[in-house]
């Protein structure tokens, strides 16, 4: 059996080689880079003009200028607050990926569990987060763990659907001839349904990362010490837009970090992958 | 000739019947109020739901939409135009002229006092502010400067106290996660007793603390360019108030049409009540009902600069007006 399944990884792997695409060139990279960055300055240039001619008060949009001010004004406060984000988004990252891909595994060992667990888990997506925000502070308290929770609820949803997409996703062929050597579900899992999935799972990483903090930052909003969603709250609250936008540009470039970082282990683990 | 003339005086007579009387031609003045909050009886939305219902903005010559700020976008929308008189807390008022600079101006002062007040639970043996000592005091988002106040003038040590934000869910303070809680006066104690608990409340105004409560609102660009308008808005709803003092039981009827079916009529009276005797004060007794004077917005401009919720002092006296105030 072990003969079987170290030549069937060296069959898949053989399979994924032949789709590696041709690398593209860092000039080209460079160049993709330079218009991102031309089309967001053009962006800017038209928010800071539009704002300038139609004289719009700070209180109601402020101009990109007021808000880079702020942002570097208050830089050292924004980044102990996202600091804070940051760490409830992935600890509530962790638990939901925990337990969508837990979920996932489940219904592919037990496949009479799929209703009952996909009846729950919709149950639970459709459920307004604001609605039962309150609940988790009653039962848990005023700390970090309502909105790690929280965090959790938005993101174990595309994590249990791709995973369980992924572990479907096998070739037929591949697992009739694993069927043929009389293989475990166990070993099918481990030599065909996981290497199958691991795509999916870093696709709903990508999904489910800049969701854990939006998710952070909901939960923070309605009720917390620290946090990007709580000195966003204070902004608003207070009519200080430049500090709400400097605020969100904050966590603009956390999310973006964090996706980076998502992409990074994408192309370490999944090297072969035409995308990676 | 003669059945040309009768046909004729007949077709005039018959579009003559057709055609608006001359008050249904008269074409009414819109404008939009925005209630600071959802749906319920705060008195200056009561004044507004009254004057809709029973005519008196019609009677104005206005056509009055009433909306409500469920977000907290009131102000925004009352500095872009978009509304023309919202209702806001004086203290509030005060700070958001201070930063950003809005040019916001009372209309007229409903709440003569503040609209919060601290409570524990009757049994917690917490009986006086002294005894918050040791304990988690609840705040709103941002502790109040009448919090600070209170414990100043209760002699409360702040090194000995908790302060959590807790939001606006009184839930959480019954379950025991905080042990004195933030309660709107005319809403949250009601909603609490209702659950089956006793109180022990203390007002920042019970220990001398300056405090005022929500106002009706406008800019300074919308008096200096509509007048007219404010006056007859401002008749209206004072006329509504003074209907809801005369008849709380028909008020509360008609606060049900906005706060819809499943808002409870008793808790309804309970915040009008409150609301009603809290609009009451030496200075209404001296002038009338929404008067305010520099003092009373001095007093509450002092308190907020001295534990620091303005960072400058600013001119209170462009802050409010009575011009809009008449005997009515």
């Amino acid at each position: 059996m072990n003969k079987i399944i170290s030549r069937m990884n060296g069959a898949q792997k053989n399979i994924k080689i032949s789709e590696i695409p041709p690398k593209e060139t860092t000039i080209k990279k460079a160049s993709g880079r330079l218009a991102g960055l031309g089309l967001l300055l053009a962006v800017f240039l038209l928010w800071e003009t539009a704002v300038y001619l139609t004289g719009t008060p700070v209180y109601l949009v402020p101009a990109p200028s007021d808000i880079l001010a702020e942002l570097a004004a208050n830089l050292p406060r924004l980044l102990s607050a996202g600091l804070v984000t940051l760490a409830e988004a992935l600890a509530g990252l962790i638990l939901g990926s925990a337990i969508g891909l837990g979920l996932a595994v489940l219904i592919t060992f037990w496949g009479r569990l799929e209703q009952g667990v996909m009846s729950l888990a919709i149950l639970i997506k459709s459920t307004p987060i604001i609605a039962i925000a309150p609940i988790l502070t009653i039962w848990l308290g005023f700390g970090h763990a309502p909105k790690v929770i929280i965090t959790a609820l938005l993101t174990f949803f595309p994590v249990l659907i791709n995973a369980l997409s992924g572990f479907r996703s096998v070739d037929t062929a591949i697992l009739d001839y694993l069927h043929s050597l009389n293989a475990s579900p166990q070993e099918i899992f481990s030599v065909a349904r996981w290497p199958s999935a691991r795509p999916y799972l870093f696709a709903a990483l990508k999904v489910a990362a800049p969701l854990a903090m939006i998710g952070a930052v909901v939960a923070e909003w309605m009720g917390a010490s620290s946090g990007l969603g709580r000195q966003m709250w204070l902004a608003y609250t207070n009519l200080d837009m430049p500090a709400l936008f400097a605020a969100v540009f904050a966590l603009t470039l956390l999310s973006t970090a964090v996706y980076q970082s998502v992409v990074l282990l994408e192309k370490r683990f999944l090297f072969w992958q035409p995308n990676s | 000739m003669i059945k040309k003339l009768f046909l004729t005086i007949l077709t005039l007579i018959v579009l003559s019947a057709c055609a608006p009387t001359q008050a249904e031609t008269t074409e009414l003045q819109p404008m939009t109020f925005m209630a600071g909050f959802k749906p319920q009886a705060n008195l200056p939305f009561v004044g507004a739901y009254v004057a809709k219902e029973k005519g008196y903005f019609a009677d104005e010559g206005l056509d009055v939409t009433i909306e409500h700020s469920a977000g907290g976008e009131h102000l925004q929308l009352l500095a872009a135009g978009e509304v023309q008189v919202t209702t806001q807390d004086a203290a509030v008022l005060l700070k958001r002229r201070a930063d950003p600079g809005l040019p916001l101006v009372s209309l007229a002062l409903i709440g003569q006092k503040g609209q919060q007040a601290f409570v524990a639970m009757a049994d917690s043996g917490i009986d006086t502010p002294k005894d918050w000592e040791g304990h988690t005091i609840g705040f709103k988002g941002t502790p109040p400067p009448d919090l600070f106040a209170i414990m100043e003038a209760a002699g409360v040590d702040q090194d000995k106290v908790e302060l959590v934000n807790v939001g606006f869910d009184p839930r959480v303070f019954t379950e025991g996660k905080v042990d004195v809680y933030p309660a709107f006066k005319s809403n949250e104690p009601d909603t609490i007793r209702g659950w089956g608990y006793e109180l022990n409340m203390w007002d920042a105004a019970d220990f001398g603390v300056p405090t005022l409560g929500l106002t009706y609102v406008t800019t300074e660009e919308m008096i200096e360019k509509n007048p007219g308008l404010l006056q007859k808005f401002m008749n209206a709803v004072m006329r509504g108030i003074k209907f809801a003092q005369e008849n709380p039981e028909a008020a509360v009827e008609i606060v049900l049409i906005y706060a819809g079916e499943d808002a409870d009529p008793t808790h309804m009276r309970y915040m009008l009540d409150t609301e009603l005797t809290d609009a009451q004060s030496a200075v209404t007794d001296e002038f009338s009902l929404g008067w305010q004077t520099t003092e009373q917005w001095q007093a509450l401009h002092d308190m907020l600069v001295r534990y620091e919720a303005i960072a400058e002092p600013i001119d209170v006296a462009a802050a409010f007006t009575t011009q809009f105030l008449g005997d009515r």
